[in-house]
């Protein structure tokens, strides 16, 4: 145990003067002369004239003994690598050999010195890590558009959701006897006005055995060839290329630049180009028995009129007139009321002591119910306040 | 002919059997278009026949109060009424409003500074001069 500095300092007479000759015992002992072996060891270890180095001299009997001068091995790594940037390198000649391995080793790798080498002050201009500049500056690119899959707005009325069917129904007619991939068509979102026409003038006349690709029934021959052809371009070929070839066809037939200008101002907004309803419902009466039909139908179908279909409604529906009626079905129903399912609820029906409303209660109805009620409007009749 | 003792009709157990509920009836508000009565109407449908089973005691009343808050009110025979709003609650927890709506007092809520409470304002008594010794009369 170290012994007490107040007991050891005793040059302070102990009873004369104590109060203001008194030193607290840390400044006291901060103050006494540290043991000299202490005050050895903090001084620089590669000092000819430390400890270390006497004790080395005195091992070896001589006095230039051999091994490294300092006993830590001189400089770290990064203090030489910033020496060599420095271009201020100084090679001594008398570096022991030891040392030299090991800067040859650091040496590798560091940068060549240069002269002109100037230390920034600022940092423009210097190397930068993680994003350069701010992301929310940068212009968007086509990826960060999002497009719906489905039309912006639910189509509700009855007569378009016929006439949306009834595109579907044109459009996958075609795509079966193309034989073309029966999906591909939703990636035309929405049609040229002249050819909705020609799609709309198609009638659908279901065939007896049920195939699709029998089931149209064009205008007119030349109605047939150009759908036959537009209907080519989508689904197998690249998207850039069902843009030329749409644009062949615009060249072809008329010029329809202006028109298009015109339609994508005025028409864009109004579905199906205007069009209210169908020439007729035979598209209707077509079956569904096919899954892949029926996928490819559910598919366009919801793209053109934004009323997705659940799995097992998908599963129970057969014909294009029940996936329309279920569409509609959807839109009437409200939601239902917690009274009704209540009112329906047994558990509720066994139970004497609970009453369920269908409407709000009110304090008038609290009156009714305790037998009140005929007393005070006898009462506001008898004052003229209620007729 | 052997003598018969008197058959005990009812048990004096000290006033333990003859406990009656403060609370009435519970009035349960709730609203079938807001979001906040999403969990008051999940404890209507699934959890209240057995709140009801487990307290015949009390009158239930179900009724919708539009565009509002659900709520819950408790009728007291004291003549009082106590609601506590249970907007965006789950069913557990409002399970756990209607029992604390359930066995309450209706009295208001009142701090309590003494350890013990009693009816009478002293177990003394009040001092009466006719009373005790009559030493200083």
């Amino acid at each position: 145990m170290r012994p007490s500095v107040r007991l050891l300092n005793l040059e302070v007479p102990p009873i004369q003067g104590a109060r203001t000759l008194y030193v607290c015992s840390v400044c006291r002992h901060a103050a006494r002369p540290r043991p000299i072996v202490t005050r050895q060891f903090l001084r620089n270890a590669s000092n000819a004239n430390s400890l270390t180095e006497k004790v080395r001299r005195k091992i070896w009997g001589t006095d230039n003994p051999p091994g490294l001068k300092d006993p830590y091995g001189g400089e770290g790594a990064l203090e030489r690598r910033f020496k060599n940037k420095g271009a201020q390198v100084i090679e001594e000649a008398e570096t022991p050999e030891a040392s030299q391995a090991i800067d040859a080793a650091a040496s590798e790798d560091a940068v060549p010195a240069s002269a002109d080498y100037e230390p920034a002050t600022t940092w423009d201009g210097l190397d930068r890590v993680g994003h350069l500049g701010r992301w929310s500056d940068l212009p968007p690119a086509p990826a960060d558009v999002y497009e719906s899959f489905q039309v912006p707005k639910k189509i509700t009325k009855k007569e378009l959701l016929s006439l949306a069917a009834h595109q579907a129904v044109v459009e996958l007619c075609l795509m079966h006897k193309l034989g073309k991939p029966l999906t591909s068509i939703c990636e035309v979102v929405e049609h040229d006005k002249l050819i909705f026409k020609m799609i709309w003038k198609t009638k659908i006349v279901p065939s007896s055995n049920g195939q699709w690709s029998e089931a149209l029934e064009y205008p007119n021959k030349q109605a047939e060839e150009a759908l036959v052809y537009i209907f080519k371009q989508i689904g197998a070929e690249e998207a850039a290329e069902t843009v030329e070839a749409t644009e062949q066809v615009e060249e072809t037939e008329e010029p329809l630049d202006e028109l298009t200008e015109d339609l994508d101002t005025e028409q864009s907004k109004l579905a199906f180009c205007g069009y209210q309803k169908p020439r007729d419902n035979g598209h209707l009466s077509l079956s569904l028995n096919d899954p892949a039909t029926k996928f490819a139908f559910l598919k366009r179908f919801s793209q053109l009129t934004g009323h997705f279909f659940p799995d097992p409604a998908a599963q129970s529906i057969t014909t294009v007139q029940e996936a329309v009626t279920y569409v509609q079905q959807i839109m009437k129903s409200k939601p239902k009321k917690l009274a009704d399912y209540l009112a329906k609820n047994q558990q509720y029906k066994k139970a004497p002591n609970v009453k369920v409303f269908a409407k709000r209660q009110k304090r008038s109805d609290r009156d009714e119910d305790l037998g009140r009620k005929k007393l005070i409007e006898a009462e506001l009749r008898a004052r003229g306040l209620l007729e | 002919m052997p003598v018969q003792g008197i058959r005990t009709v009812t048990a004096a157990r000290n006033g333990v059997g003859a406990f009656i509920l403060q609370c009435k009836q519970l009035d349960f508000h709730y609203c079938d278009w807001a979001g906040s009565s999403r969990g008051m109407v999940a404890f209507l449908k699934h959890q209240l026949p057995a709140f009801a089973k487990a307290n015949p005691q009390i009158e239930i009343r179900v009724s919708p109060r539009p565009h509002k808050h659900p709520v819950i009110k408790g009728h007291y025979i004291n003549g009082r009424e106590k609601a506590i709003c249970v907007r965006n609650l789950e069913p557990e927890q409002i399970f756990n409003k209607a029992n604390l709506l359930k066995e309450a007092s209706g009295e208001k809520l009142k701090r309590t500074k003494k350890p013990i409470t009693s009816l009478n304002e002293s177990v003394r008594g009040i001092w009466s001069p006719y009373h005790g010794g009559f030493k200083s009369v």
